[in-house]
């Protein structure tokens, strides 16, 4: 995919979260953000996802530029893309299948059976086929988040967005859910990640920004960040993340 | 001592059935003492006379509540939605409403609907007044239980929604209002309950609901306790069950999630 930030500008108050940051990108897979804790990593993927508006720029993605003023078209550009929450978000009063269905249903226009056909065929590739029929509350965390990925891919998205879609897991479930993210990407998903586990980033993207003070503080592939960096705030960060890996 | 307390894995049913029956013996206890020191003489025989009219009030006070409970949970999504419409005379029309009615004492708002609202209305079928006058109290509290209800299905659940292309009306349809009905079913029973208490005081404007009906004997007869005893026992044979169900929904639910 093509991601171009044109002097993209968000604040909240007097903080400048991202001040007049540009960006091209011409042909990216997985674009992964790093960055320290507040730095506008959410803030960025909840522009690109389109649930944020910016004070001032714009953003293109594949040449189109999203329409931040008219809801209608941030609607239909909401329908093409598919987003993971930090906190898996799923709706508590369905079954994990339901969850997948009822976009695709309502959404979408699938009809009843064509929805339960597609939404069944991804929980049998995804080892969750077993707990299609229970609600969020009976699942683990681990279970929860790849039912909401494949929530999000079932409407087939032009790219799939997820904040930091591991750090609410307990680190025994972390690596079922990067797998799965890893699978995806390797059939071609676009995607764009924020994640802290730099492991999986280094290894899974093909390129890395690194969000802070107002802007990028630094970007490239995986390896001109992670070896050939020579930014302190950078450097400092690393040390700080990978102590103890 | 153990057989006083409840401890908790240990099923200590003689224990309940002990205190249970302690409780009410004892309150039978503070009944006896009281009627005996009044010295009253029970002639039950004057409420087989008025049988019929207790049936019939009965009756009308159990329709006059669902009739009410229906129509005020229509005004209830209605202004509970509504006080948080962008269309503001819309938003403050509602607000006004809940402040209102929630403010004022029922006996005060039948009063003023029966004899200047329904008058200049010339609405005078009085079975429509009273449920109309339930249905507008009613519509307050339920307002109240379902902004409240809304508010409790969190911003999240409404931004993963619009994350997924789901537009405002879809969302409140198939993500909120689904969790919002069985988070407030407990009050809504609850509220039916309060609905079959609160109208005994349509008798005021001669209603002929339940109370009326024991108001009217005593009027005739001075059988004060033949007449509002089997009231109180009547009315607790609709509110003990809808209490029961109240309990059963809470657990229910509160499981769930
Ligand atoms: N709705 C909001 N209102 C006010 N301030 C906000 C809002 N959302 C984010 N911020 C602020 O913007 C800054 C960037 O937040 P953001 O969530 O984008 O950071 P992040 O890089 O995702 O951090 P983390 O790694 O902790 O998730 C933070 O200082 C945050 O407090
Ligand atoms: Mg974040």
């Amino acid at each position: 995919m093509k991601l171009e930030l044109d002097n993209l500008s968000k604040h909240f108050g007097e903080l400048k979260v991202l001040d007049r940051v540009s960006l091209t990108l011409e042909d990216v897979h997985a674009l992964v953000l790093i960055g320290p804790s507040g730095g506008g990593k959410t803030t960025l993927l909840r522009l690109i996802a389109g649930l944020e508006k910016p004070d001032g720029g714009g953003l293109i993605i594949n040449d189109h530029p999203i329409e931040f003023f008219s809801e209608e078209s941030l609607r239909e550009y909401r329908k093409r893309i598919g987003m993971v929450f930090q906190a898996y978000n799923l709706f508590p009063h369905l079954t994990a299948l339901q969850n997948i269905t009822l976009p695709l249903v309502k959404v979408h226009g699938y009809n009843e059976s064509k929805a339960l056909e597609e939404a069944l065929i991804l929980l049998e590739r995804f080892h969750l086929a077993d707990q299609a029929h229970k609600k969020p509350a009976m699942l683990s965390g681990g279970q929860k988040q790849r039912i909401a990925i494949c929530r999000a891919v079932a409407i087939r998205p032009e790219f799939l967005l997820l904040d930091e879609p591991t750090s609410a897991l307990d680190p025994e479930y972390t690596s079922e859910v990067l797998d799965l993210i890893g699978e995806l990407r390797d059939e071609g998903m676009r995607l764009i990640l924020v994640t802290h586990e730099m492991g999986f980033a280094r290894q899974a993207s093909d390129y890395i920004l690194f969000v802070g003070d107002g802007g990028l503080i630094a970007q490239g592939t995986p390896i001109d960040l992670f070896e050939k960096q020579r930014d302190e705030r950078v450097n400092r960060f690393f040390n700080k993340v990978l102590k103890y890996n | 001592m153990n057989f006083f307390t409840d401890l908790e894995g240990q099923n200590n049913r003689p224990a309940h059935v002990a205190s249970w029956s302690l409780v009410a013996l004892l309150l039978a206890a503070v009944f006896w003492f009281g009627f005996s020191r009044l010295g009253y003489r029970f002639a039950w025989g004057t409420i087989y006379d008025y049988r019929m009219n207790f049936l019939k009030g009965y009756g009308q006070t159990l329709l006059i509540s669902l009739f009410a409970l229906v129509f005020s949970i229509i005004l209830g999504v209605l202004f509970g939605l509504g006080q948080s419409s962008r269309i503001l005379p819309f938003r403050y029309l509602s607000r006004f409403y809940v402040e209102l009615v929630r403010g004022t004492p029922l006996l005060v708002q039948i009063l003023i609907f029966f004899y200047v609202i329904a008058n200049a209305a010339g609405l005078h079928n009085r079975f429509v007044v009273g449920v109309l006058i339930m249905a507008l109290f009613s519509g307050a509290y339920i307002a109240e239980i379902i902004r409240g209800g809304v508010d409790s299905v969190g911003e999240t659940q409404r931004e993963t929604a619009k994350s997924l292309g789901f537009s405002p009306f879809q969302t409140y349809l198939y993500v909120i209002f689904p969790q919002v009905i069985t988070r407030i079913l407990p009050s809504l029973a609850g509220q039916l309950a309060s609905l079959i208490k609160d109208s005994s005081l349509l008798s005021v404007i001669a209603i002929k609901e339940f109370t009326m009906a024991a108001r009217e004997m005593n009027a005739n007869t001075f059988s004060t306790m033949e007449a509002y005893i089997p009231l109180a026992i009547g009315y607790l044979i609709l509110t003990v069950p809808i209490s029961r169900l109240t309990r059963y929904l809470e657990r229910k639910f509160s499981y769930e999630t």
